[in-house]
């Protein structure tokens, strides 16, 4: 018997019998957050900032006023072409995206209570981007955060994707001494814009 | 209401003076209390070092001692929780589980049964609390920090009411002193440590006399102050309510 | 060594012992901040509880499930009974791919398995990503915590450490320059890496897809850049449904650092056209603690380490002290269904405080179980002779009353009466920074049958 067979068959032997799974019901937490609000808060507790945007055209200006120094740019929003810096059809492997200064991409949900903002496949021509970037913006629309992780999972639920991301903050790592630093091996900055 | 009084093992040789005062609070309260002599211990030193089975003797003889009763009243919350939690080492028959139901410790019974909290008592002194962890979080005598629920203390509402108490807060307002029975000895050196924290943060409160459920929790943090000659008085909080000073 | 030994050798520097026990303090500090902030914290920890019951009592239908979705997936399920089957199939699928080069992140799985000095052997190197993980792998030492490796050095420790193995300047213990010069030297494993190893956090029966939690993205740059992913994780971490997900993150981060969330909650599914995905089940011992009744909720662990945070020995003794792949309180509770004997000092380690079995998010009652392996370890392994007829002598004596007020005449009369050297003298560990109380002269018993007797005259 292999092993397959074997771990199986001796679960099924030692577990216990049936118990139910349990029902969730999120309005037990709901504690009527003000949505924007609450996310900005969190966002900023994480170490990202929050930006109000009008356009995607005022986006990039906003970028190109906080990271003026930036070289390699890529963003995902539609008519930014001209920001872009770089060729993604010229990138043969992950490997070579390691330069990138900016990466702008846009998401379709966010979630209050922590400040994450989901990423997801369709939008990352290389999976890595938005960890290999050494700045990262997200663009959320405000229409778009819900309150707690139960309801973008209701969410998710009905858009699968091959993979996804929930990014809250910039990456960060307390590994010495407890002393927070934030740049480890992802991305050194994150700001979120909101649009309407 | 016909309550018997649970002296437990270490408190009957080595501080007779807290059954007393257990015993003379009860009274003025016009409890009808009962000493059943012959008592010996609840059987937790055997249980909790693993040897649970060597128990069942300590179990028996306490059944006997208390099943008359319609409360088991003790100044001990970790001994009172032992018998609660415990018992169901021997065969569940009416008796154990009596028992094992009307067992209280002391500031649980006055406040939650005979629904006192002012007990006429005065104590011009800066207390501490400390919430032995048996008490707490077994018999949840009061809220936990870990938890998210409403705050209380059953002693320190009794407290409270005690003329003259100044109740002193400490930073780690429930992290455990250390005590934890044969714990104290196999583990000796973290023992003393986390008591030598736990008297710390008393004194850097300002606290003039270190107060508990449980004279086991303070035997060990008496045995500390008085060999390290710390400005500490230790008493368990039926002496505090028992004084009229 | 017991963990008595290890931790009175840790405590013979003070010093040390407060900053590690202050350490840990401030997580637990920062969990407290962080929970008791979320409305229904108690049913959340309920829900935790009650989903990882019911995964483990239908455990092997979602395994299936999960396998047959991940296989749908593109996905390649590989299943290990023991840590040593383990190795060889993440020893075999490298091989086979001819990797040299391995990025590791977080995965106290594969330290269970004693993966990295197997593939060492063989002449793979193997570089733990995370930055504590980094350090103590240079540093040839065993992690102490599971979400803070490293949480027993103090910066100056990291700084020379760097300094002999990544070349840096000396810094006076700066964590921005260390971390810094950490990130540039990883960045060029993960840019060479030929194969990226991870845990896995929760892997989800319904679409066969699982989630790695990092907050430096560590896991991430290694699964992103490298061809080959291999994802182990233990049976117990399937979890049934995406929608359980919102319960786990949410309790997760939140106790194990007071963040709301990690930083990155990365939800691998299909691997991309171009790459190979493996996932690695393994059992090492996890179906032995299943047919534990009062052991199995061990199960439910997430991994946060907030028992260990709380836990008042745990921060004086620290991790090594415990001598097993997970240290502290949940460590205490899982190691011994390993090997009782190896681990028997490990549930004594503890006064039964019960801070543990609160902090938990999945609510294990991790102090019941501690007692209930003493209760097993004094009947399964060879106890000192001293400690098993003395309860003897004990469990005798307290069931007659007549004993027990003689020998407590006895113990009375020796506190007041011989002197303090000879009480407070070696064999008596109780004296060594202790006094006893005075004996007092009569006992309770004794006063309370003088009072009945004045009182009846």
């Amino acid at each position: 018997m292999g092993s397959r067979a074997k771990i199986l068959a001796k679960i099924k032997a030692n577990k216990p019998d049936s118990l139910e799974l349990p029902h969730i019901d999120p309005s037990i937490f709901d504690e009527g957050l003000n949505l924007v609000q609450e996310f900005t808060k969190k966002v900023e507790v994480v170490g990202g900032n929050v930006r109000e945007i009008k356009s995607n055209i005022d986006a990039i200006s906003q970028v190109k006023t906080l990271f003026p120094d930036v070289k390699v740019n890529f963003s995902t929003l539609e008519n930014t072409k001209d920001f872009n810096t770089l060729d993604l059809s010229s990138i043969k492997s992950p490997q070579d995206l390691e330069d990138l200064d900016i990466l702008i991409l846009e998401s379709d949900l966010a979630v209050a209570e922590n400040g994450a903002v989901w990423v997801a496949d369709s939008q990352l021509p290389f999976r890595v981007l938005p960890f290999i970037t050494k700045h990262l913006v997200l663009v959320v629309s405000k229409k778009h955060i819900v309150p707690y992780m139960h309801q973008a999972y209701l969410k998710l639920n009905n858009a699968p994707t091959d993979f996804g991301v929930f990014i809250s903050g910039p990456s960060k790592t307390a590994d010495i001494e407890q002393s927070l630093v934030i740049g480890a091996h992802g991305a050194l900055s994150l700001t979120v814009f909101l649009k309407f | 209401m016909k309550v018997g009084l649970f002296i437990p093992c270490y408190i009957n040789q080595l501080y007779p003076q807290v059954g007393q005062a257990t015993l003379e609070l009860l009274e003025k309260l016009n409890v009808e209390v009962v000493y059943p002599s012959g008592q010996t211990c609840c059987g937790q030193p055997m249980a909790n070092s693993g040897y649970e089975s060597e128990s069942v003797g300590a179990c028996h003889h306490f059944v006997n001692n208390f099943k008359d009763f319609d409360y088991i009243v003790t100044p001990s919350g970790s001994c009172a929780y032992h018998v609660k939690k415990h018992y169901n080492i021997i065969p569940q028959t009416d008796d154990v589980t009596k028992v094992r139901n009307n067992v209280y410790e002391l500031c649980d019974f006055i406040l939650n049964v005979l629904k006192v909290k002012d007990l006429g008592a005065s104590f011009p002194h800066k207390v501490g609390v400390h919430k032995s962890c048996h008490g707490l979080r077994g018999l949840r005598l009061g809220s936990c920090s870990e938890r998210v629920t409403p705050e209380y203390s059953y002693i320190e509402e009794l407290l409270k009411e005690v003329k003259g108490v100044e109740l002193m807060p400490i930073k780690r307002s429930d992290e455990c002193c250390g005590f934890g029975g044969t714990f104290a000895v196999t583990e000796e050196a973290v023992s003393v440590k986390m008591g030598k924290d736990k008297i710390k943060d008393h004194l850097e409160s300002g606290v003039e006399v270190i107060t508990a459920t449980d004279t086991s929790c303070l035997m060990h943090l008496e045995g500390l102050v008085t060999r390290n000659k710390q400005p500490l008085k230790i008493l368990h909080i039926a002496e505090i309510l028992n004084s009229n000073l | 060594m017991s963990h008595p030994q290890l931790a009175s050798i840790f405590n013979k520097d003070e010093k040390k012992v407060n900053w590690h026990d202050k350490a840990l303090w401030f997580v637990r500090h920062k969990r407290d901040m962080s929970v008791h902030h979320v409305q229904g914290w108690e049913e959340l920890r309920n829900l935790g509880h009650g989903i990882k019951a019911h995964m483990l009592s239908n455990l092997n239908s979602y395994l299936e499930e999960f396998e047959a979705n991940a296989k749908k997936n593109g996905v390649e399920v590989h299943w290990a009974a023991t840590a040593e089957e383990h190795n060889q199939i993440v020893h075999k699928i490298l091989r086979e791919n001819n990797a040299k080069k391995v990025v590791k992140s977080k995965s106290m799985l594969t330290e269970e398995c004693h993966l990295n000095p197997y593939l060492e052997a063989d002449g793979i190197e193997v570089v733990d990503t995370d930055l504590g993980e980094r350090i103590v792998q240079l540093a040839k030492e065993p992690p102490s915590h599971i979400v803070l490796p490293a949480i027993h050095k103090n910066k100056h420790e990291v700084d020379e450490l760097f300094q002999e193995h990544l070349g840096t300047k000396p810094c006076d213990g700066d964590p921005q320059y260390l971390t810094g010069e950490a990130r540039k030297h990883l960045r060029q494993k993960f840019i060479e890496a030929d194969a990226a190893i991870t845990g896995v956090n929760f892997a989800i029966a319904e679409t066969g897809g699982f989630v790695v939690c990092t907050n430096e993205g560590n896991a991430d740059m290694g699964a992103h850049i490298a061809p080959i992913h291999i994802a182990c994780m233990g049976v117990e971490k399937i979890i049934p449904k995406l929608e359980h997900l919102g319960v786990f993150l949410r309790l997760l981060a939140r106790s194990a650092t007071g963040q709301p969330v990690t930083t990155y909650s990365s939800h691998f599914k299909k691997p991309k056209a171009d790459k190979k995905m493996h996932i690695v089940i393994v059992d090492n011992g996890r179906s032995e603690q299943l047919s534990r009744p009062d052991f199995r909720a061990s199960l439910h662990c997430i991994r946060c380490g907030a028992c260990m945070n709380t836990c008042p020995i745990y921060r004086r003794s620290g991790g090594h002290s415990y001598d097993a792949t997970i240290p502290g309180p949940i460590g205490s509770i899982l190691s011994p269904g390993k090997d009782l004997t190896k681990h028997s000092s490990l549930p004594f380690a503890s006064t039964l405080c019960g801070s543990c079995s609160d902090v938990c998010p999945v609510k294990i009652d991790i102090h019941s179980q501690l007692y209930k392996w003493r209760q097993i370890i004094t009947k399964n392994t060879p106890q000192p002779f001293i400690k098993k007829k003395s309860m003897q002598m004990m469990g005798n004596i307290f069931a007659k009353p007549k004993k027990f007020e003689k020998v407590g005449k006895i113990a009375r009369w020796s506190l007041r009466n011989l002197p303090k050297s000879l009480i407070n003298s070696k064999p008596n560990a109780w004296g060594k920074a202790r006094d006893l109380p005075e004996g007092p002269k009569q006992s309770f018993d004794e006063w309370y049958n003088e009072r009945q007797q004045n009182k009846n005259n």
